[in-house]
């Protein structure tokens, strides 16, 4: 598929339960500067920066420098290629799952009545 | 588990179906009875490839009226009958690349008055993800059937 790419860096970024927590924040909180992204985490400045790296190669959140302030914040519709992927797979999953279970009631016997 | 454990890079349908396990396990093993359930309506379902021994190959294609192809391959992982199947997925293009790479985990449980199936679909993230996956894969398959119970 050609968003095949995209979503694999997509989902890479989106792997690490610490990412995870830092889009999800960012989703809340709107715009943060790093120092407010990093303030809940138990991890080193360094290892914040490293996970915004990733989470801005993936496409999935920019940042914006205002003086010494850096800021970040999840790029619009950033999501929507996995929330895409998502939702196509689970209505193919649901549609298959349907025949499924057409065809295997009709190879079920039926119970007998005691 | 908990739903709150799903995270959002993971799929999970769950449904109680009137049938056995022994029934649900063959329509998805045995080619003959896979081909009657898998295409959608406008569409012909053909099994290029269904190797049910762990690391054995799967592939299907569906073919519309007007000559489109769309297949999708695998590989299989685990394959425990009648219960629980694990294998990797992955949509091909026209030019038979492979897509975005995943893992679906499929539990038959038998359940009063037939079967709870659960599928899982799994995006697994990186290449080094997959790969740790597929060498400790014993390691992953109590996680594994957690997520899939």
């Amino acid at each position: 598929m050609a968003d095949a790419p995209q979503l694999d860096s997509l989902f890479a970024a989106l792997a690490d339960p610490t990412r995870r927590a830092i889009v999800e924040r960012l989703l809340a909180a709107g715009e943060l500067s790093v120092g407010d992204v990093a303030a809940p985490f138990a991890i080193s400045g360094p290892a914040i920066t490293r996970h915004l790296q990733v989470l801005e190669r993936a496409g999935l959140i920019e940042r914006r420098i205002e003086r010494q302030w850096r800021f970040v914040r999840v790029r619009a519709d950033a999501l929507a290629p996995v929330e895409s992927w998502l939702s196509r797979q689970r209505r193919h999953w649901t549609a298959a799952l349907d025949r499924l279970e057409a065809v295997a009631a009709a190879q079920t016997p039926k119970r007998e009545k005691s | 588990m908990s739903d709150s454990e799903v995270d959002e890079t993971t799929l999970r349908l769950e449904r109680l179906i009137p049938s056995p396990p022994e029934i649900l396990f063959a329509l998805w093993t045995q080619p003959a009875q896979f081909i009657r359930w898998w295409a959608p309506d406008g569409y012909e379902a053909s099994v290029d490839a269904l190797d049910t021994r762990p690391g054995g190959r799967w592939r299907t294609t569906l073919r519309r009226s007007d000559g489109s192809v769309r297949a999708t391959s695998g590989v299989y992982r685990i394959v425990e009958p009648p219960r629980f199947l694990a294998f990797s997925w992955a949509w091909e293009d026209e030019s038979g690349t492979r897509g975005h790479e995943t893992e679906v985990v499929v539990n038959f449980e038998s359940a009063p008055g037939g079967t709870r199936l659960v599928l899982v679909q799994r995006r697994f993230a990186s290449k080094q993800a997959r790969d740790n996956h597929t060498n400790g894969w014993s390691a992953s398959f109590d996680r594994l059937t957690r997520v899939a119970g």
